[in-house]
């Protein structure tokens, strides 16, 4: 017994030095298993609050630029909107403002955003208390941002494009190739697209969209250009690298998408296999 | 409440916001963000009660934690440098660094320097190595660990410079 006493006040330090190692290491593989939820993390209520503050003032810095973006989507709708009307002369249109739309688009902020680790997240101003639930679409102006992965009452932590666990529903605009937007950890810039078909007519330039399968994305959202390709596995499936449209490192205004009809095409989707 | 207790509390604190708040928002080439905060570390009082030190260590990697979400990968850096710091101390300041009251702030730049780049190197190592966490990727882990690190070093011996106390001559 004086034996173990006199051992664990020789080893004291070392003993808890290796408890508590023990407990940051299974803190820090819970925060690359996607699937877990984790309890270090950034929605919480001090940090939340801290990191709203920190956007509040380094909005300051760069009101300019903001204001040209904004502007420019603007432009973009009231294209888009004039394209409607003009087509839809002399029909009912109402509907473009009933509460049943397909889509409902919350527009938020972005708190913190990372793009140099292999697992990363952003975290935005909206929460629970504004609908926002997991599993959710997260686009900007120019591009998909990523997925809705937990949220507290006022704050959401987004899954990032830039995440090695993530796997999109992406197609080839104007044909009905589709395959999975994967990102490899490197360039905040690119993302490969796999499991393309090698006869699938894939040309240099060409748009990507995401895909009509996606649950969490409205269809034809534009994603990037294709830059090059090349044949894997045994040259039966094409592995395209895709240059992507947003500049994931300098994100700002975003808008979450809720799906209406998302839990009705789950159910249709699973429905044979529990036969 | 003594001056070195206050002076330690105002460091953490300080050094907290200004990672936060300052350091964290620099993405110089898009990825360079130096880490200062581990000069609390590094200049914490020396005594022989490392257990506190351990736990203070820990939760300041932890909080930092929260605020970047990565698990507990500061967490488990800042705890093995404070584990390792008397090795450090030994190494750069020789043997009989316990018995001469050392502030560590009071000595030679050069010293400082030193045991500053010791325990950027093995932070860094290890935050790294867990953020990445793919066995891989160890290229790109050892190219943060020397672009940070270098940043973090600049900085922090920057910081040394303008807060080390004058000698009196």
């Amino acid at each position: 017994m004086q034996q173990i006493i006199n051992f664990l006040i020789k080893y004291r330090n070392l003993l808890l030095y290796l408890f508590l190692m023990v407990i940051a290491l299974s803190f820090t593989i819970q925060s690359h298993d996607y699937h877990r939820n984790t309890a270090i993390h950034s929605t919480g209520y001090l940090t939340g609050n801290v990191l709203s503050t920190k956007t509040g003032i380094y909005d300051y810095f760069d009101l300019d630029d903001q204001n040209k973006k904004l502007s420019t989507e603007n432009a973009m709708l009231r294209m888009k909107l004039l394209e409607i009307s003009d087509t839809l002369l002399g029909e009912e249109s109402t509907f473009l403002f009933t509460d049943n739309i397909p889509y409902k688009v919350f527009p938020a902020r972005v708190m913190k955003n990372d793009f140099y680790k292999s697992d990363n997240f952003i975290t935005i101003d909206i929460g629970s208390d504004q609908g926002i639930e997991s599993d959710m679409g997260v686009i900007c102006p120019t591009g998909i941002v990523g997925v809705v992965d937990r949220s507290s009452d006022q704050f959401s932590r987004v899954i990032s494009i830039l995440n090695s666990q993530i796997s999109l529903n992406a197609q080839i605009k104007g044909t009905a190739t589709i395959g999975s937007l994967k990102w490899d950890g490197n360039n905040p810039y690119t993302m490969s697209l796999e499991d393309v078909p090698r006869l699938a007519k894939v040309n240099k330039g060409d748009t990507i969209i995401t895909g009509k399968q996606s649950t969490t994305f409205p269809p034809d959202i534009l994603i990037g250009v294709i830059k090059d390709a090349e044949l894997t596995e045994n040259g039966s499936r094409y592995k395209i690298n895709v240059e992507l449209f947003n500049d994931m490192t300098n994100l700002d205004y975003v808008n979450v998408i809720k799906n209406r009809d998302k839990a009705a095409l789950q159910v249709i989707d699973t429905l044979g296999t529990n036969e | 409440m003594n001056s070195t207790l206050l002076n330690n509390v105002l460091r953490f604190v300080g050094l907290l916001i200004l990672q936060i708040f300052l350091l964290d928002q620099i993405n110089f080439l898009g990825y360079i963000n130096p880490m200062v905060y581990i000069l609390f570390i590094i200049l914490y009082p020396v005594d022989n009660n490392r257990w506190s030190f351990m736990f203070i260590a820990f939760a300041l990697g932890i909080l930092l934690d929260t605020f970047q979400n990565t698990g507990g990968a500061h967490a488990a850096a800042c705890l093995t440098l404070a584990f390792v710091r008397p090795v450090f101390l030994k190494l750069v300041y020789g043997e009989s660094y316990l018995m001469k009251n050392l502030k560590i702030i009071r000595t030679p730049i050069d010293r400082l320097l030193l045991l500053s780049v010791l325990s950027v190197i093995t932070h860094h190592l290890i935050f790294f190595s867990l953020v990445i966490f793919n066995t891989s990727q160890i290229l790109y882990t050892l190219k943060l660990t020397l672009s940070v690190g270098i940043a973090t070093i600049l900085i922090a011996s920057l910081f040394l410079i303008i807060f080390k106390p004058k000698v009196k001559s």
